[in-house]
């Protein structure tokens, strides 16, 4: 209709400006849009910003946050003193046990070596007396502080780790576990530091000694607590020697091995106190 | 009557050994992944049939390719779970060639296979799984939602007192 013409011809000269500044907005408005969305076109405008702002964080960290991190742990630990001494205290105490044996153990050797060297009279008594008595004097010496004492035995399958019977003096904690954990050790030691026909045959564990004696299907653990003394060691192998001979190498059920055992380790403790 | 039994634990790392001995013995599961180094030895009493199985359980670290499991500690083994895990190929892809090397060294010893880890499949693709797979007999299990992990064990003591 040429009303409706001559109204869009009117329009067209009183508003196309307009219109084409809006158009104009409207692209505009679509690309920045694009750019916040697309992470591609906004990375590049964005990185150098976060960039700078992670450099300087990196650089400056010490000096914005040291001190507050400092008193942090330090408001930490005053706090927590009773927690901190509970959690050092068994370790150094170990640490202190165990050097205190060792020590004893060296002094021990060295009393033997000297008393070998000088001759008095003093001293060839001690030596009668150790004769006597079975022990060397420097153990007569040091008798009375860390007197070596069995703790525990225990005859352990070879191979499958399990329990045979066992022996204790005090109460310890599961036995089946403890044989197990003892052969795969021994089965560590040997695969990576021995050949065939080696064994491990003492573990030193804080205080603890573990003497290992070796049969063809089962293994002797001998648990000592103290200083080990070569006389200790010796009455050990005995024992461990004299009882396999007498007891194990007679095919038994276990439950008589253990019942075994507990009479003739009980009477060779009572006997070496 | 109490009878002692070794009981090990093999499979490639990462499977979730120690994540079945922990659920079977303690009840417990963790995310976190702490890999096994040497052996844990760990025990639990199971009741078959009115006999007491002492399993004293070997929890031995898994092989990688750089590290292999001393052939020492599977010695005078009674029963072996063999664990893959369902969702990682490396783990089972080797299976057949490693059970016959247990075979070897244990000849004789039963061997329980368990596919572990089922939780993260879900119903349809484990049954798929389940269907493809070539192996018979294996549990499949969770050691995460406690699924068929005390069977593994179970079956396993009834074919070692068998
Ligand atoms: N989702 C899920 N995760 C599991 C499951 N079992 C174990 N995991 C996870 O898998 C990871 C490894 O588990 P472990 O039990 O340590 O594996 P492993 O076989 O003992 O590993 P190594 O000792 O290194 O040989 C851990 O992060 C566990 O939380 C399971 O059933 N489901
Ligand atoms: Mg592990």
């Amino acid at each position: 209709m040429a009303k409706d013409i001559l109204f869009y011809k009117l329009k067209q000269i009183l508003f196309d400006e307009e219109w084409s500044e809006s158009r104009k907005l409207a692209q505009k408005l679509e690309e920045v849009n694009n750019k916040i969305e697309n992470r591609k076109e906004l990375q590049p405008r964005v990185e150098p910003i976060l960039n700078d702002k992670v450099d300087f964080l990196q650089q400056n960290f010490s000096s914005l946050f040291g001190p507050q991190v400092t008193r942090t742990i330090k408001t930490q630990i005053k706090e927590s003193q009773d927690e901190v001494v509970e959690a050092l205290y068994p370790i150094i105490g170990k640490m202190i046990k165990k050097y205190i044996a060792r020590e004893l153990e060296l002094l021990s050797e060295k009393i033997d070596r000297q008393l070998d060297n000088a001759f008095s009279w003093e001293n060839l008594w001690r030596k009668i007396r150790a004769w006597f008595g079975g022990a060397a004097a420097s153990d007569m010496i040091i008798r009375d502080s860390v007197e070596p004492k069995l703790e525990q035995i225990l005859v352990i399958e070879q191979r499958s780790g399990l329990l045979i019977g066992s022996f204790s003096v005090t109460p310890s904690i599961d036995q089946d576990m403890t044989a197990g954990m003892i052969t795969a050790l021994k089965s560590f030691a040997s695969d990576a530091f021995y050949r065939e026909a080696e064994d491990l045959e003492m573990i030193e564990y804080e205080t603890f000694k573990l003497l290992i004696r070796n049969f063809q299907s089962f293994y002797i653990v001998a648990a000592v607590s103290g200083a080990l003394t070569q006389h200790f060691k010796n009455h050990i192998d005995d024992l461990i020697l004299d009882f396999a001979d007498k007891v194990l190498n007679k095919k038994q059920e276990s439950t008589a091995i253990e019942k075994e055992m507990k009479t003739y380790f009980k009477k060779s403790v009572d006997a070496n106190q | 009557m109490l009878i002692s039994k070794k009981v090990i634990l093999l499979g490639k790392f990462g499977v979730g050994k120690t994540s079945l001995i922990k659920r079977f013995v303690f009840q417990k599961f963790s995310e976190e992944y702490q890999t096994t180094i040497g052996v844990k030895v760990d025990k639990k009493i199971l009741n078959i049939h009115g006999v007491e199985l002492n399993m004293l359980i070997w929890d031995i670290a898994g092989e990688t390719s750089s590290m292999r499991v001393p052939q020492s500690y599977k010695l005078g083994a009674h029963g072996v779970l063999y664990v893959f895990d369902v969702t990682r190929p490396s783990s089972y892809d080797n299976i057949q060639k490693e059970l016959q090397e247990i075979g070897k060294l244990l000849p004789g010893v039963p061997v329980q296979v368990v596919g572990n880890k089922i939780d993260l499949l879900g119903d349809v693709r484990l049954q798929k799984f389940r269907a493809s797979f070539f192996l018979e007999g294996v549990i499949y299990a969770s050691a995460k939602e406690d699924v068929q992990v005390e069977e593994a064990f179970e079956r396993l003591g009834k074919a070692i007192l068998q």
